[in-house]
């Protein structure tokens, strides 16, 4: 496709920006509608997407190129790219701003370039030319409507709270619906309190703009991915929403306006608790009842309210406690999506390097994203390989987020992926995204 | 043992902000002792600091508008801690715009000193921000480790020149050496030197004053008798020279070194209501 476009520089920059601290690399896709940008970073456990529609940019046009091969209908084709390069482009967005009157995007897939020409003051040009690297679409799918715990706040307070910890640090969000509280988080066996400086902000639920707990939950991630956000939210001044549910589940802080949506999907930690829980895999059943008899006493492997237990058929699972074969790990995975991920079974986990000692400390995420695979644009020599890398379940331990793929030599495949996870929602949200949980 | 604290006016808290901080640049771990008139930082002269020590006095009634303590015993009303002034440092930092800030001693997991800042907020009840430092106590039997360093017998005790001046010459040498020779006579003329392979520099200050020491006994100190042109001089490391001046924000109302001639230079640094020694001692 050929993509022509102006835009406004100090937004497009601070998402480059932020994207910058999820990889690398980032995928950029223009589609119809308007550009999108994702990304997601080596360990699976950050995820980034913005979308700008054509109305953000002052001209906007893509056009189709047919290919010789194409089978199905036309998708963009998107491509990779190394941030750094495009962070040359927008370096020093501020000062940017003022210099550069224009800036133009031009995107020309079959000869793999895309340019980035910045018209600046006193008739200077700077062009900058960089090849891209075609790949398979990076799609993650996340159902946002389906979270209990939805908080809107404006950027500026979430800056002012964060800026009490250090950049890096692994931040822990309570909540009850009376309170909501950030917290350093520590591994509390093997924390050295003669070491670690503890902090933590306690908020009234009246400080956010919109505030609704429906499990009282706290989630563990890591702040470094989401201070570009942050930035990029507060050029934008669009407030951002918190979606959320138990630890364990990813958290999606998302910003959306008419002219542009941008979510960062985080890994949260799922706390596998301690010597009790490698000691005796306990079934489901027995689970749930151990969970609701001690409920007062506030069961150690979870500081959840076992009034989860009844909302979603899921969460049970969620906090089952993980053994140390990788095999029962790989049936809960199948177990937590449902009828959706049933062909699981088929797929070999990657993850090779656990030992046994090793899991008994690991934090996993049991949570199932999807990556499409369109396969009709790859060149014939890339197709096999590829195929076999996609059509396995990466589980990463330590915090990941879980990215499957569905073959896609069956149509019914994909639709029936998202068919099931659209009926397994139970509420919807007022505000935010209205159509599918597509990210 | 008990310690609780509060800082409720502006001005003071960044004033004590501003002495944390420059503690903060000169010892990765220091010991806090408390007095019920006074705080103390002090680092104690060991071959990790590389022999470098500091003794930093402040009076609490010039920063706190509450301040109780109670000590191990009611015959030594004083607590020792040791702790990492660079969290302090980083705790008091986020909080330019508090309504108050306590301070307190606690022991939930281990010791710690707990500083909660309340910030203004948009809703009704404050925001709190609640930040628990570790601290480690240090038992009584201790305590003469930490006691206040005497002046050394000095040589040549001088005035030191304007601190900005001094601070931006000590950085450009240290780029070129590790070590610089300090050196100074009673007729208020110091001297930087760094000599390397290549290069040798010299910085001169002059009428600098020296600042009169009534001997506390009436006798001789070796700095009297001594003939006022001639310098005494050591040579100490640079870095620690720099540490030192990188963070004076404030001109101090009195600023002046004693320089035992081979030994040690000790460098005093008064302000209104904290004073400041640092010994930097003399490399072979």
């Amino acid at each position: 496709c050929i993509l022509h476009c102006f835009l406004f520089l100090l937004v497009f920059g601070r998402a480059i920006h932020a994207i910058a601290r999820i990889s690398d690399e980032f995928w950029f896709d223009p589609v119809e509608k308007g550009l999108a940008l994702r990304s997601v970073n080596s360990s699976r456990s950050a995820y980034a997407y913005v979308f700008f529609s054509s109305m953000f940019f002052q001209h906007y046009c893509w056009t189709a190129v047919s290919q010789p091969r194409q089978k199905e209908k036309q998708l963009s084709l998107p491509c990779k790219l190394i941030i750094k390069s495009v962070l040359l482009v927008f370096r020093c967005v501020n000062v940017l701003e003022r210099n550069v009157e224009k800036c133009s995007i031009y995107a020309n897939t079959n000869d793999h370039h895309i340019t980035f020409q910045l018209l600046c003051k006193h008739g200077v040009v700077k062009t900058y030319n960089l090849t891209f690297q075609e790949c398979d679409p990076l799609q993650a799918v996340f159902a946002k409507h389906m979270c209990p715990n939805i908080l809107k706040v404006h950027s500026r307070l979430l800056a002012d709270i964060m800026i009490h910890f250090p950049t890096g640090q692994e931040v822990t969000l309570s909540v009850t619906p009376m309170k909501v509280c950030f917290k350093s988080y520590t591994e509390e066996d093997t924390a050295d309190f003669s070491k670690t400086m503890l902090t933590e902000v306690q908020l009234n639920p009246d400080e956010f703009d919109y505030f609704q707990v429906g499990v009282d939950s706290e989630v563990t991630f890591c702040l470094k991915e989401l201070r570009g956000l942050l930035a990029f939210s507060e050029a934008t001044s669009v407030p951002v929403s918190i979606h959320f549910d138990v630890s364990g589940k990813p958290i999606a802080f998302s910003i959306e306006d008419m002219v542009l949506e941008a979510t960062f999907i985080l890994a949260t930690l799922c706390d596998i608790e301690k010597e009790t829980a490698s000691q005796q895999p306990p079934c489901l059943s027995q689970q749930q009842e151990s969970a609701e008899a001690v409920a007062s006493k506030k069961p150690q492997w979870n500081g959840n309210a076992p009034n989860t237990e009844s909302a979603k058929p899921a969460s049970p699972l969620a906090k089952q406690k993980i053994t140390t074969t990788p095999r029962v790990a790989t049936r809960e995975m199948t177990g937590i999506e449902g009828t959706a991920m049933t062909a699981a079974e088929d797929y070999a986990m990657l993850e090779e390097e656990a030992t046994d000692s090793h899991w008994q400390k690991v934090r996993r995420l049991p949570v199932v994203f999807t990556v499409e695979y369109l396969s009709w644009y790859l060149p014939e020599c890339c197709l096999s390989s590829e195929v076999s890398y996609f059509c396995k379940y990466c589980i990463f331990q330590f915090r990941s987020l879980f990215f499957g793929a569905v073959s896609c030599t069956e149509k019914d495949a994909i639709s029936h992926t998202f068919h099931s996870l659209a009926t397994a929602s139970d509420t919807e949200e007022d505000f935010g995204s209205v159509q599918s949980s597509q990210v | 043992m008990r310690f609780r604290a509060k800082i409720v006016d502006l001005a003071c808290l960044n004033h004590f902000s501003r002495v944390i901080n420059t503690i903060a640049k000169l010892a990765k771990t220091c010991t806090l002792r408390l007095t019920d008139s006074k705080l103390y930082f002090i680092l104690s002269d060991k071959v990790a600091n590389g022999g470098v020590s500091m003794w930093c006095e402040l009076c609490q009634g010039n920063f706190f508008d509450e301040f109780q303590m109670e000590g191990v015993a009611a015959e030594h009303n004083e607590i020792y801690l040791e702790l990492v002034p660079e969290n302090l440092s980083r705790a008091l930092k986020t909080a330019q715009s508090a309504k108050a800030v306590k301070i307190k001693l606690t022991n939930k997991h281990c010791p710690c000193l707990r500083v909660a800042v309340e910030l203004p907020s948009l809703s009704s009840s404050s925001r709190i921000v609640t930040h628990d430092i570790p601290v480690g106590v240090i038992p009584r039997r201790l305590w003469n480790d930490f006691r206040e360093p005497s002046v050394p017998d000095f040589d040549v005790s001088i005035y030191l020149p304007v601190l900005k001046t001094m601070k931006s010459v000590v950085e450009r040498m240290k780029n070129l050496s590790n070590s610089v020779v300090i050196e100074a006579n009673l007729s208020g003329e110091m001297n930087l030197k760094i000599e390397t392979d290549l290069v040798s520099v010299t910085t001169h200050f002059k009428d600098l004053g020296n600042p009169p020491w009534a001997s506390e006994d009436g006798c001789q100190s070796s700095a009297q008798g001594r003939d006022l042109e001639s310098m005494a001089e050591a040579r100490i490391d640079i870095k620690k020279l720099q540490q030192l001046l990188a963070r004076q924000q404030v001109n101090p109302t009195k600023a002046l070194c004693n320089i035992v001639s081979k030994r040690i230079v000790h460098f005093v640094l008064l302000h209104e209501d904290v004073s400041l020694q640092y010994f930097i001692p003399a490399l072979a």
